[in-house]
Protein backbone atom coordinates (compact mmCIF):
# COMPACT_ATOMS: atom_id res chain seq x y z
CA UNK A 1 0.00 0.00 0.00
CA UNK A 2 1.38 3.42 -0.89
CA UNK A 3 1.37 6.43 1.68
CA UNK A 4 -0.07 9.27 0.20
CA UNK A 5 2.67 12.10 -0.24
CA UNK A 6 1.87 15.55 -0.10
CA UNK A 7 1.69 15.77 -4.26
CA UNK A 8 -1.55 13.39 -3.65
CA UNK A 9 -2.74 16.13 -1.70
CA UNK A 10 -1.99 18.95 -3.91
CA UNK A 11 -2.95 17.08 -6.73
CA UNK A 12 -6.60 16.64 -4.87
CA UNK A 13 -6.53 20.39 -4.27
CA UNK A 14 -6.13 20.92 -8.15
CA UNK A 15 -8.74 18.70 -9.23
CA UNK A 16 -11.27 19.97 -6.73
CA UNK A 17 -10.24 23.57 -7.58
CA UNK A 18 -10.62 22.81 -11.63
CA UNK A 19 -13.97 20.79 -11.04
CA UNK A 20 -15.58 24.28 -8.93
CA UNK A 21 -14.51 26.68 -11.60
CA UNK A 22 -15.84 24.35 -14.27
CA UNK A 23 -18.88 24.48 -12.46
CA UNK A 24 -19.29 27.85 -11.61
CA UNK A 25 -18.51 28.33 -15.83
CA UNK A 26 -20.84 25.99 -16.98
CA UNK A 27 -24.04 25.33 -14.57
CA UNK A 28 -26.50 27.87 -15.23
CA UNK A 29 -28.49 27.33 -11.64
CA UNK A 30 -27.36 29.88 -9.02
CA UNK A 31 -27.58 27.19 -6.55
CA UNK A 32 -25.48 24.73 -8.44
CA UNK A 33 -22.96 27.69 -9.15
CA UNK A 34 -22.60 28.48 -5.56
CA UNK A 35 -22.06 24.90 -4.26
CA UNK A 36 -19.22 24.78 -6.98
CA UNK A 37 -17.53 28.11 -5.08
CA UNK A 38 -18.05 26.14 -1.94
CA UNK A 39 -15.97 23.82 -3.95
CA UNK A 40 -13.12 25.94 -4.78
CA UNK A 41 -12.94 27.34 -1.17
CA UNK A 42 -12.45 23.93 -0.17
CA UNK A 43 -9.70 23.23 -2.24
CA UNK A 44 -7.51 25.77 -1.37
CA UNK A 45 -8.79 23.97 2.23
CA UNK A 46 -7.06 20.68 1.34
CA UNK A 47 -4.00 22.92 -0.22
CA UNK A 48 -3.54 24.71 3.03
CA UNK A 49 -3.59 21.19 5.18
CA UNK A 50 -1.52 19.38 3.33
CA UNK A 51 1.12 21.90 3.08
CA UNK A 52 1.29 23.23 6.41
CA UNK A 53 1.54 18.99 7.68
CA UNK A 54 4.29 18.94 5.67
CA UNK A 55 6.24 22.08 6.57
CA UNK A 56 5.18 21.36 10.27
CA UNK A 57 4.06 24.81 10.66
CA UNK A 58 0.49 25.86 12.08
CA UNK A 59 0.16 28.68 10.14
CA UNK A 60 -1.64 27.07 7.13
CA UNK A 61 -4.14 25.19 9.35
CA UNK A 62 -4.94 28.42 11.18
CA UNK A 63 -6.06 29.67 7.95
CA UNK A 64 -8.01 27.27 7.22
CA UNK A 65 -10.18 27.68 10.09
CA UNK A 66 -10.52 31.36 9.10
CA UNK A 67 -11.47 29.94 5.72
CA UNK A 68 -14.35 27.93 6.86
CA UNK A 69 -15.43 30.90 9.48
CA UNK A 70 -15.20 33.46 6.14
CA UNK A 71 -17.35 30.69 4.18
CA UNK A 72 -19.44 30.06 6.75
CA UNK A 73 -20.78 33.50 7.00
CA UNK A 74 -20.77 33.66 2.93
CA UNK A 75 -23.14 30.98 2.62
CA UNK A 76 -25.71 32.56 4.94
CA UNK A 77 -25.61 35.79 3.25
CA UNK A 78 -25.20 34.40 -0.41
CA UNK A 79 -28.47 32.04 0.33
CA UNK A 80 -30.33 34.34 1.93
CA UNK A 81 -29.54 36.94 -1.31
CA UNK A 82 -30.60 33.92 -3.59
CA UNK A 83 -33.56 33.05 -2.08
CA UNK A 84 -34.58 37.20 -2.02
CA UNK A 85 -34.56 36.80 -5.79
CA UNK A 86 -36.23 33.60 -6.03
CA UNK A 87 -39.00 35.55 -4.60
CA UNK A 88 -38.99 38.12 -6.63
CA UNK A 89 -38.50 35.97 -9.44
CA UNK A 90 -39.31 32.53 -9.32
CA UNK A 91 -36.56 31.69 -10.75
CA UNK A 92 -32.52 30.82 -10.23
CA UNK A 93 -31.20 30.72 -13.79
CA UNK A 94 -28.81 33.04 -14.65
CA UNK A 95 -30.43 33.97 -17.85
CA UNK A 96 -32.89 35.38 -16.21
CA UNK A 97 -30.39 37.84 -13.99
CA UNK A 98 -29.77 40.81 -17.50
CA UNK A 99 -32.57 43.25 -16.54
CA UNK A 100 -29.97 45.57 -16.72
CA UNK A 101 -28.41 46.62 -19.75
CA UNK A 102 -27.09 49.80 -21.43
CA UNK B 1 -1.74 41.69 25.63
CA UNK B 2 -3.94 44.62 26.63
CA UNK B 3 -1.59 47.33 26.59
CA UNK B 4 -1.09 46.08 23.17
CA UNK B 5 -4.37 46.54 21.80
CA UNK B 6 -3.45 49.96 21.67
CA UNK B 7 -2.42 49.18 17.71
CA UNK B 8 -6.48 48.44 17.34
CA UNK B 9 -7.65 50.76 19.28
CA UNK B 10 -9.44 53.15 16.15
CA UNK B 11 -10.79 49.54 14.70
CA UNK B 12 -12.50 48.66 18.49
CA UNK B 13 -13.88 51.96 18.58
CA UNK B 14 -15.30 51.98 15.24
CA UNK B 15 -16.72 47.79 15.66
CA UNK B 16 -18.05 49.09 19.08
CA UNK B 17 -19.74 52.14 17.01
CA UNK B 18 -21.46 49.37 14.85
CA UNK B 19 -22.96 47.13 17.58
CA UNK B 20 -24.39 50.30 19.38
CA UNK B 21 -25.98 51.45 16.67
CA UNK B 22 -27.90 48.17 16.69
CA UNK B 23 -28.73 47.91 19.95
CA UNK B 24 -29.74 51.54 20.14
CA UNK B 25 -32.10 50.57 17.18
CA UNK B 26 -33.90 48.54 19.50
CA UNK B 27 -35.17 51.46 22.14
CA UNK B 28 -35.75 53.65 19.64
CA UNK B 29 -38.38 55.00 18.00
CA UNK B 30 -38.85 54.32 14.30
CA UNK B 31 -39.37 57.72 13.21
CA UNK B 32 -36.32 58.76 14.56
CA UNK B 33 -34.04 56.20 13.12
CA UNK B 34 -32.34 59.12 11.00
CA UNK B 35 -30.70 60.36 13.91
CA UNK B 36 -29.51 57.23 14.80
CA UNK B 37 -27.31 57.78 11.19
CA UNK B 38 -26.25 61.66 12.13
CA UNK B 39 -24.92 59.70 15.60
CA UNK B 40 -23.11 57.26 14.29
CA UNK B 41 -21.52 59.74 11.90
CA UNK B 42 -20.63 61.97 14.40
CA UNK B 43 -19.06 59.40 16.36
CA UNK B 44 -17.01 58.33 13.29
CA UNK B 45 -15.94 62.04 13.29
CA UNK B 46 -14.88 61.59 16.67
CA UNK B 47 -13.13 58.78 16.09
CA UNK B 48 -11.34 60.58 13.12
CA UNK B 49 -10.22 63.19 15.44
CA UNK B 50 -8.96 60.99 17.93
CA UNK B 51 -6.87 59.41 15.14
CA UNK B 52 -4.65 62.46 15.27
CA UNK B 53 -4.11 62.44 18.90
CA UNK B 54 -0.40 62.56 19.90
CA UNK B 55 -0.67 59.07 21.85
CA UNK B 56 -2.03 57.34 18.60
CA UNK B 57 0.18 58.80 15.96
CA UNK B 58 3.56 58.17 17.85
CA UNK B 59 2.56 54.47 17.23
CA UNK B 60 3.80 55.05 13.92
CA UNK B 61 7.32 54.95 15.01
CA UNK B 62 6.82 51.96 17.90
CA UNK B 63 7.72 49.05 16.18
CA UNK B 64 4.63 46.64 15.92
CA UNK B 65 7.36 43.95 16.31
CA UNK B 66 5.27 42.79 19.94
CA UNK B 67 1.39 42.81 18.26
CA UNK B 68 0.92 39.45 16.46
CA UNK B 69 4.29 39.23 15.69
CA UNK B 70 4.53 41.95 13.11
CA UNK B 71 1.78 40.81 11.24
CA UNK B 72 -0.36 44.20 11.86
CA UNK B 73 0.93 47.41 10.42
CA UNK B 74 0.33 51.13 11.93
CA UNK B 75 2.47 52.78 9.95
CA UNK B 76 2.40 56.15 8.09
CA UNK B 77 0.68 54.50 5.20
CA UNK B 78 -2.34 53.07 7.49
CA UNK B 79 -2.46 55.98 9.50
CA UNK B 80 -3.37 57.50 5.61
CA UNK B 81 -5.92 55.33 4.80
CA UNK B 82 -7.55 54.70 7.98
CA UNK B 83 -8.16 58.67 7.93
CA UNK B 84 -9.11 58.34 4.28
CA UNK B 85 -11.57 55.58 5.02
CA UNK B 86 -12.80 57.21 7.93
CA UNK B 87 -13.93 60.76 5.82
CA UNK B 88 -15.51 58.00 3.61
CA UNK B 89 -17.35 56.49 6.26
CA UNK B 90 -18.76 60.12 7.30
CA UNK B 91 -19.63 61.14 4.27
CA UNK B 92 -21.22 57.65 3.25
CA UNK B 93 -23.60 57.68 6.57
CA UNK B 94 -24.76 61.31 5.29
CA UNK B 95 -25.62 60.12 2.19
CA UNK B 96 -27.46 57.04 3.83
CA UNK B 97 -29.65 59.24 6.00
CA UNK B 98 -30.50 61.13 3.22
CA UNK B 99 -31.26 57.72 0.74
CA UNK B 100 -32.72 56.37 4.30
CA UNK B 101 -36.84 56.49 2.89
CA UNK B 102 -35.86 54.16 -0.40
CA UNK B 103 -34.41 51.77 2.14
CA UNK B 104 -37.90 50.76 3.34
CA UNK B 105 -36.92 48.56 5.82
CA UNK B 106 -33.47 47.90 8.22
CA UNK B 107 -32.30 51.58 8.31
CA UNK B 108 -30.31 51.50 11.19
CA UNK B 109 -28.93 47.83 9.74
CA UNK B 110 -27.85 49.61 6.57
CA UNK B 111 -26.01 52.47 8.64
CA UNK B 112 -24.10 49.49 10.74
CA UNK B 113 -23.52 47.51 7.90
CA UNK B 114 -21.69 50.82 6.58
CA UNK B 115 -19.75 50.83 10.12
CA UNK B 116 -18.70 47.00 9.60
CA UNK B 117 -17.46 47.41 6.43
CA UNK B 118 -15.23 50.58 7.40
CA UNK B 119 -14.06 48.64 9.92
CA UNK B 120 -13.00 45.81 7.37
CA UNK B 121 -11.64 48.43 5.54
CA UNK B 122 -9.60 50.11 8.45
CA UNK B 123 -8.13 46.27 9.61
CA UNK B 124 -7.28 46.58 5.85
CA UNK B 125 -5.35 48.93 5.75
CA UNK B 126 -2.83 47.56 8.34
CA UNK B 127 -2.74 43.98 6.91
CA UNK B 128 0.57 42.72 6.94
CA UNK B 129 -0.18 38.96 6.50
CA UNK B 130 -2.18 36.72 4.15
CA UNK B 131 -4.24 35.84 7.31
CA UNK B 132 -5.28 39.56 7.67
CA UNK B 133 -5.59 40.51 4.05
CA UNK B 134 -7.88 37.76 3.38
CA UNK B 135 -10.18 38.36 6.21
CA UNK B 136 -10.40 42.32 6.09
CA UNK B 137 -10.96 41.58 2.49
CA UNK B 138 -13.58 39.02 3.27
CA UNK B 139 -15.51 41.16 6.05
CA UNK B 140 -15.23 44.09 3.41
CA UNK B 141 -16.92 41.96 0.52
CA UNK B 142 -19.12 39.99 2.81
CA UNK B 143 -20.93 43.23 4.21
CA UNK B 144 -21.39 44.59 0.26
CA UNK B 145 -22.94 41.82 -0.90
CA UNK B 146 -25.74 42.90 2.20
CA UNK B 147 -25.36 46.74 1.35
CA UNK B 148 -25.63 45.84 -2.73
CA UNK B 149 -29.10 44.29 -2.28
CA UNK B 150 -30.34 46.05 0.72
CA UNK B 151 -33.34 47.41 -1.78
CA UNK B 152 -34.91 44.04 -1.80
CA UNK B 153 -38.31 45.17 -2.98
CA UNK B 154 -35.83 46.40 -6.21
CA UNK B 155 -35.02 43.49 -8.47
CA UNK B 156 -32.31 45.49 -9.80
CA UNK B 157 -30.81 45.64 -6.11
CA UNK B 158 -31.05 42.40 -5.92
CA UNK B 159 -30.07 41.00 -9.10
CA UNK B 160 -26.90 43.50 -8.60
CA UNK B 161 -26.22 41.59 -5.31
CA UNK B 162 -26.43 38.39 -6.68
CA UNK B 163 -23.94 39.21 -9.27
CA UNK B 164 -21.50 41.27 -7.20
CA UNK B 165 -21.51 37.71 -4.53
CA UNK B 166 -20.94 35.14 -7.57
CA UNK B 167 -17.99 36.88 -9.13
CA UNK B 168 -16.81 38.08 -5.57
CA UNK B 169 -16.68 34.78 -4.34
CA UNK B 170 -15.03 33.60 -7.56
CA UNK B 171 -12.62 35.94 -6.76
CA UNK B 172 -11.79 35.33 -3.07
CA UNK B 173 -11.75 31.73 -4.17
CA UNK B 174 -9.12 32.82 -6.63
CA UNK B 175 -7.39 34.92 -3.95
CA UNK B 176 -7.48 31.82 -1.44
CA UNK B 177 -5.98 29.29 -3.50
CA UNK B 178 -3.18 31.90 -4.40
CA UNK B 179 -2.42 31.83 -0.86
CA UNK B 180 -2.28 28.53 -0.35
CA UNK B 181 0.08 28.35 -3.44
CA UNK B 182 2.40 30.98 -1.81
CA UNK B 183 2.17 29.04 1.46
CA UNK B 184 3.50 25.83 -0.46
CA UNK B 185 6.74 27.77 -1.75
CA UNK B 186 7.44 29.97 0.88
CA UNK B 187 6.28 28.38 4.41
CA UNK B 188 4.83 31.59 5.54
CA UNK B 189 2.04 33.50 5.60
CA UNK B 190 3.40 36.75 6.28
CA UNK B 191 4.58 39.54 4.40
CA UNK B 192 7.95 40.56 5.88
CA UNK B 193 8.88 36.77 5.70
CA UNK B 194 8.04 36.95 1.89
CA UNK B 195 10.15 39.83 1.67
CA UNK B 196 13.17 38.39 3.50
CA UNK B 197 13.24 35.21 0.74
CA UNK B 198 11.62 37.15 -2.49
CA UNK B 199 14.72 36.60 -4.78
CA UNK B 200 14.78 32.27 -4.09
CA UNK B 201 10.84 32.82 -4.57
CA UNK B 202 10.58 34.33 -7.31
CA UNK B 203 12.54 31.21 -8.84
CA UNK B 204 9.47 29.36 -8.36
CA UNK B 205 6.85 28.94 -10.96
CA UNK B 206 4.44 28.00 -8.40
CA UNK B 207 5.13 31.24 -6.38
CA UNK B 208 4.27 33.29 -9.24
CA UNK B 209 1.19 31.62 -10.19
CA UNK B 210 0.01 31.85 -7.01
CA UNK B 211 0.67 35.48 -6.98
CA UNK B 212 -1.25 35.57 -10.19
CA UNK B 213 -3.98 34.47 -8.47
CA UNK B 214 -3.87 36.78 -5.30
CA UNK B 215 -3.32 39.78 -7.53
CA UNK B 216 -6.74 38.58 -9.87
CA UNK B 217 -8.21 38.77 -6.39
CA UNK B 218 -7.66 41.75 -5.76
CA UNK B 219 -7.87 43.17 -9.22
CA UNK B 220 -11.63 42.10 -8.65
CA UNK B 221 -11.43 44.47 -5.60
CA UNK B 222 -10.31 47.43 -7.39
CA UNK B 223 -12.20 46.92 -11.28
CA UNK B 224 -8.82 46.24 -13.16
CA UNK B 225 -9.36 45.42 -16.90
CA UNK B 226 -10.13 41.19 -16.93
CA UNK B 227 -12.39 41.60 -14.08
CA UNK B 228 -14.46 44.44 -14.37
CA UNK B 229 -17.30 42.82 -15.86
CA UNK B 230 -19.51 43.01 -12.18
CA UNK B 231 -18.88 47.04 -11.97
CA UNK B 232 -21.42 48.43 -14.59
CA UNK B 233 -23.94 46.05 -12.92
CA UNK B 234 -23.14 46.47 -9.62
CA UNK B 235 -23.06 49.90 -9.52
CA UNK B 236 -26.25 50.62 -11.30
CA UNK B 237 -28.31 48.34 -9.36
CA UNK B 238 -27.23 49.34 -5.64
CA UNK B 239 -28.44 51.64 -3.83
CA UNK B 240 -26.52 54.60 -4.56
CA UNK B 241 -24.72 54.64 -0.82
CA UNK B 242 -23.21 51.72 -1.44
CA UNK B 243 -22.54 52.48 -4.54
CA UNK B 244 -20.08 55.64 -3.87
CA UNK B 245 -18.74 53.60 -0.99
CA UNK B 246 -18.02 50.76 -3.16
CA UNK B 247 -16.45 53.34 -5.78
CA UNK B 248 -14.38 54.74 -3.28
CA UNK B 249 -13.22 52.85 -0.43
CA UNK B 250 -13.31 49.31 -1.38
CA UNK B 251 -10.79 50.31 -4.45
CA UNK B 252 -8.96 52.13 -1.78
CA UNK B 253 -8.77 48.96 0.57
CA UNK B 254 -7.74 46.98 -2.91
CA UNK B 255 -5.65 49.50 -3.37
CA UNK B 256 -3.63 49.60 -0.69
CA UNK B 257 -3.18 45.92 0.02
CA UNK B 258 -1.71 45.85 -3.54
CA UNK B 259 1.00 48.49 -2.44
CA UNK B 260 1.82 46.38 0.71
CA UNK B 261 2.43 43.29 -1.05
CA UNK B 262 3.36 44.56 -4.75
CA UNK B 263 5.07 47.73 -3.78
CA UNK B 264 6.41 46.96 -0.31
CA UNK B 265 6.41 43.28 0.66
CA UNK B 266 7.61 41.31 -2.80
CA UNK B 267 9.21 44.31 -5.07
CA UNK B 268 10.69 42.09 -7.36
CA UNK B 269 8.24 39.98 -8.35
CA UNK B 270 6.81 43.55 -9.64
CA UNK B 271 9.55 44.05 -11.33
CA UNK B 272 9.39 40.87 -12.89
CA UNK B 273 5.71 42.01 -14.01
CA UNK B 274 6.10 45.06 -15.23
CA UNK B 275 5.15 44.26 -18.44
CA UNK B 276 2.10 42.10 -17.57
CA UNK B 277 0.95 45.21 -15.42
CA UNK B 278 1.30 47.67 -17.85
CA UNK B 279 -0.73 46.11 -20.34
CA UNK B 280 -3.29 45.27 -17.63
CA UNK B 281 -3.28 49.04 -16.42
CA UNK B 282 -3.69 50.22 -20.40
CA UNK B 283 -6.01 48.00 -20.98
CA UNK B 284 -7.92 49.13 -18.09
CA UNK B 285 -7.43 52.82 -19.12
CA UNK B 286 -9.10 51.66 -22.80
CA UNK B 287 -11.99 49.58 -21.76
CA UNK B 288 -13.20 51.93 -19.14
CA UNK B 289 -13.02 55.25 -21.50
CA UNK B 290 -14.49 53.55 -24.25
CA UNK B 291 -17.24 51.80 -23.13
CA UNK B 292 -18.58 55.03 -21.08
CA UNK B 293 -18.74 57.35 -24.31
CA UNK B 294 -22.46 55.75 -25.06
CA UNK B 295 -23.42 55.40 -21.64
CA UNK B 296 -26.84 57.68 -20.90
CA UNK B 297 -27.22 56.08 -17.04
CA UNK B 298 -25.28 58.21 -14.56
CA UNK B 299 -24.40 55.46 -12.48
CA UNK B 300 -23.33 53.23 -14.97
CA UNK B 301 -21.41 56.34 -17.17
CA UNK B 302 -19.35 56.58 -13.44
CA UNK B 303 -18.94 53.15 -13.34
CA UNK B 304 -17.02 52.54 -16.45
CA UNK B 305 -15.16 55.97 -15.62
CA UNK B 306 -14.51 54.60 -12.08
CA UNK B 307 -12.59 51.23 -13.89
CA UNK B 308 -10.66 54.16 -15.99
CA UNK B 309 -9.47 55.70 -12.74
CA UNK B 310 -8.60 52.04 -11.32
CA UNK B 311 -5.94 52.18 -14.92
CA UNK B 312 -4.85 55.18 -13.94
CA UNK B 313 -3.71 54.46 -10.37
CA UNK B 314 -2.45 50.99 -11.66
CA UNK B 315 0.06 53.22 -13.63
CA UNK B 316 1.50 54.34 -9.93
CA UNK B 317 2.28 51.07 -8.95
CA UNK B 318 3.36 50.22 -12.77
CA UNK B 319 5.91 53.07 -11.93
CA UNK B 320 7.36 51.25 -8.72
CA UNK B 321 8.42 54.17 -7.22
CA UNK B 322 8.07 55.85 -4.09
CA UNK B 323 6.79 58.70 -6.61
CA UNK B 324 4.07 56.32 -8.15
CA UNK B 325 2.88 55.44 -4.64
CA UNK B 326 2.54 59.00 -3.40
CA UNK B 327 0.95 59.70 -6.60
CA UNK B 328 -1.54 56.86 -5.90
CA UNK B 329 -2.27 58.44 -2.32
CA UNK B 330 -2.60 61.85 -3.81
CA UNK B 331 -5.28 60.51 -6.87
CA UNK B 332 -7.53 58.23 -4.80
CA UNK B 333 -7.64 61.54 -1.69
CA UNK B 334 -8.88 63.75 -4.85
CA UNK B 335 -11.43 60.85 -5.83
CA UNK B 336 -13.04 60.64 -2.51
CA UNK B 337 -14.05 63.78 -3.04
CA UNK B 338 -15.00 64.16 -6.61
CA UNK B 339 -16.81 60.91 -6.93
CA UNK B 340 -18.80 61.05 -3.30
CA UNK B 341 -19.68 64.84 -4.72
CA UNK B 342 -21.30 63.19 -8.16
CA UNK B 343 -23.36 60.35 -6.69
CA UNK B 344 -24.72 62.80 -3.88
CA UNK B 345 -26.15 64.78 -6.71
CA UNK B 346 -27.01 62.33 -8.84
CA UNK B 347 -29.02 60.82 -5.46
CA UNK B 348 -30.95 64.35 -5.26
CA UNK B 349 -31.77 64.68 -8.42
CA UNK B 350 -33.19 61.08 -9.61
CA UNK B 351 -36.91 59.63 -7.76
CA UNK B 352 -37.50 56.33 -6.41
CA UNK B 353 -37.96 53.71 -9.54
CA UNK B 354 -36.98 56.26 -11.91
CA UNK B 355 -33.52 55.40 -14.17
CA UNK B 356 -30.71 57.75 -13.27
CA UNK B 357 -30.70 58.99 -16.99
CA UNK B 358 -28.35 61.75 -17.70
CA UNK B 359 -31.78 63.68 -19.07
CA UNK B 360 -32.43 64.67 -15.07
CA UNK B 361 -29.43 66.54 -14.79
CA UNK B 362 -30.61 69.23 -17.78
CA UNK B 363 -31.91 72.55 -16.56
CA UNK B 364 -29.99 71.93 -13.33
CA UNK B 365 -27.88 75.51 -13.85
CA UNK B 366 -31.60 77.14 -13.12
CA UNK B 367 -32.95 74.20 -10.18
CA UNK B 368 -30.00 74.79 -8.39
CA UNK B 369 -26.93 76.89 -9.39
CA UNK B 370 -24.78 75.29 -6.27
CA UNK B 371 -25.16 71.76 -7.27
CA UNK B 372 -24.50 72.86 -11.32
CA UNK B 373 -21.47 73.90 -10.01
CA UNK B 374 -20.93 71.44 -7.68
CA UNK B 375 -21.38 68.37 -10.52
CA UNK B 376 -19.25 70.60 -12.87
CA UNK B 377 -16.22 70.36 -10.61
CA UNK B 378 -16.85 67.13 -9.98
CA UNK B 379 -17.18 66.56 -13.84
CA UNK B 380 -14.40 68.57 -14.56
CA UNK B 381 -11.98 67.13 -12.18
CA UNK B 382 -12.76 63.46 -13.15
CA UNK B 383 -11.56 64.95 -16.63
CA UNK B 384 -8.17 65.93 -15.55
CA UNK B 385 -8.71 69.32 -16.33
CA UNK B 386 -6.38 71.93 -14.22
CA UNK B 387 -6.86 73.27 -11.58
CA UNK B 388 -8.97 70.55 -10.07
CA UNK B 389 -7.58 67.44 -7.83
CA UNK B 390 -7.89 65.19 -10.61
CA UNK B 391 -5.64 67.17 -13.11
CA UNK B 392 -3.11 67.02 -10.58
CA UNK B 393 -3.54 63.26 -9.48
CA UNK B 394 -3.08 62.69 -13.41
CA UNK B 395 0.01 64.49 -13.41
CA UNK B 396 1.51 63.03 -10.32
CA UNK B 397 0.85 59.25 -12.34
CA UNK B 398 2.00 60.28 -15.55
CA UNK B 399 5.20 62.26 -13.95
CA UNK B 400 5.66 59.13 -12.13
CA UNK B 401 5.60 56.86 -14.76
CA UNK B 402 7.38 59.25 -16.78
CA UNK B 403 10.77 59.59 -14.92
CA UNK B 404 10.90 56.22 -14.87
CA UNK B 405 10.38 55.63 -18.67
CA UNK B 406 13.90 56.39 -19.92
CA UNK B 407 14.90 53.06 -18.59
CA UNK B 408 11.86 51.15 -20.81
CA UNK B 409 10.67 52.74 -23.89
CA UNK B 410 7.05 50.72 -22.98
CA UNK B 411 6.11 52.87 -20.82
CA UNK B 412 5.82 55.29 -23.51
CA UNK B 413 2.95 53.19 -24.89
CA UNK B 414 1.23 53.85 -21.65
CA UNK B 415 1.79 57.69 -21.21
CA UNK B 416 0.82 57.63 -24.92
CA UNK B 417 -2.72 55.05 -23.54
CA UNK B 418 -2.83 57.22 -20.35
CA UNK B 419 -3.31 60.90 -22.78
CA UNK B 420 -5.63 58.87 -25.31
CA UNK B 421 -7.76 58.10 -22.29
CA UNK B 422 -8.05 61.49 -20.88
CA UNK B 423 -9.04 62.95 -24.30
CA UNK B 424 -11.54 59.87 -24.90
CA UNK B 425 -12.48 61.05 -21.35
CA UNK B 426 -13.05 64.73 -21.86
CA UNK B 427 -15.82 64.02 -24.62
CA UNK B 428 -18.33 61.97 -22.21
CA UNK B 429 -17.82 63.96 -19.12
CA UNK B 430 -18.46 67.44 -21.11
CA UNK B 431 -21.58 65.76 -21.84
CA UNK B 432 -22.32 65.85 -18.59
CA UNK B 433 -21.40 69.93 -18.17
CA UNK B 434 -23.56 70.07 -21.37
CA UNK B 435 -26.62 68.63 -20.37
CA UNK B 436 -26.22 70.75 -16.86
CA UNK B 437 -25.79 73.82 -18.50
CA UNK B 438 -27.58 73.91 -21.62
CA UNK B 439 -29.57 70.76 -21.64
CA UNK B 440 -33.01 70.54 -22.91
CA UNK B 441 -36.42 69.23 -21.40
CA UNK B 442 -38.85 68.20 -23.79
CA UNK B 443 -41.93 70.90 -24.47
CA UNK B 444 -44.68 69.40 -22.78
CA UNK B 445 -42.55 68.23 -19.50
CA UNK B 446 -43.14 70.86 -16.77
CA UNK B 447 -40.80 72.94 -14.92
CA UNK B 448 -39.13 70.46 -12.10
CA UNK B 449 -39.09 72.79 -8.34
CA UNK B 450 -35.59 74.19 -7.21
CA UNK B 451 -33.54 70.67 -5.58
CA UNK B 452 -34.31 71.11 -1.67
CA UNK B 453 -31.17 69.87 -0.31
CA UNK B 454 -30.54 69.19 3.65
CA UNK B 455 -28.12 70.92 5.73
CA UNK B 456 -26.08 67.68 6.60
CA UNK B 457 -26.04 66.91 2.58
CA UNK B 458 -25.18 70.61 1.83
CA UNK B 459 -22.20 70.69 3.78
CA UNK B 460 -21.24 67.26 2.75
CA UNK B 461 -21.15 68.53 -0.72
CA UNK B 462 -19.99 72.07 0.57
CA UNK B 463 -16.06 69.83 1.86
CA UNK B 464 -16.31 68.15 -1.35
CA UNK B 465 -16.24 70.87 -3.47
CA UNK B 466 -13.93 72.40 -0.70
CA UNK B 467 -11.55 69.77 -1.04
CA UNK B 468 -11.16 69.44 -4.82
CA UNK B 469 -10.24 73.18 -5.11
CA UNK B 470 -8.05 72.73 -2.20
CA UNK B 471 -6.35 69.59 -3.90
CA UNK B 472 -5.92 70.81 -6.80
CA UNK B 473 -5.02 74.96 -6.30
CA UNK B 474 -2.66 73.87 -3.46
CA UNK B 475 -1.28 70.56 -3.94
CA UNK B 476 2.11 71.30 -1.38
CA UNK B 477 0.88 70.66 1.63
CA UNK B 478 -1.21 67.51 0.48
CA UNK B 479 1.47 66.26 -1.01
CA UNK B 480 3.91 66.48 1.62
CA UNK B 481 1.18 64.29 3.52
CA UNK B 482 1.37 62.02 0.84
CA UNK B 483 4.97 61.47 0.85
CA UNK B 484 5.38 60.71 4.17
CA UNK B 485 2.54 58.39 4.18
CA UNK B 486 4.44 56.38 0.85
CA UNK B 487 7.67 55.46 2.78
CA UNK B 488 6.39 51.91 3.26
CA UNK B 489 9.17 49.33 4.39
CA UNK B 490 9.18 45.96 5.69
CA UNK B 491 10.72 45.27 9.07
CA UNK B 492 13.34 43.36 8.55
CA UNK B 493 14.32 40.44 10.32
Amino acid sequence: MMEPTLSHYLLVSGALFSIGLLGVIVRRNLLIIYMSLELMLNSANVALVAMSRFYGKLDGQVMVFFIITVAAAEVAVGLALIVALYRKRQTAEVEDLATMKL
Amino acid sequence: MGDQLKFVQLEMMVVALGLLVLIADLAMAPSRRRLLGYLSAAGLFVVFLLSFRDGYTALVNESTEAFFNSRYKVDGLALFFKRFFLIAGIFVLVFAVDFSERLRSGMAEYYSFIVFALSGMMFAASANDFSMLFVSIELITITFYILVSFQRHRLHSLEAGVKYLILGAVSSAFMIYGIALVFGVAGSLQFDDLHAQQSELIQSKVFLFGMLFLFAGLAFKISAFPFQVWAPDVYQGAPTPTTAFLAVGSKAAGFVLLIRLLVAAVPEVTAEWTSVLLVISALTILYGNLCALPQRNLKRLLAYSGIANAGYLLMGIVAQSEEGTVAILYYLAGYLFTVMAAFMIINLLTKEGEGEDISCLSGLSKRSPFLAFAMTLAAVSLAGIPPLAGFFGKFLLVKSVATEAFGNTCFFVLLAVAVFGVVVSIYYYFGIVRTIFWGRRKADEPTPPPVTIGLPVRIVLGCCVAAMLYLGLLPNKPVKWAETAAKVGVTSK
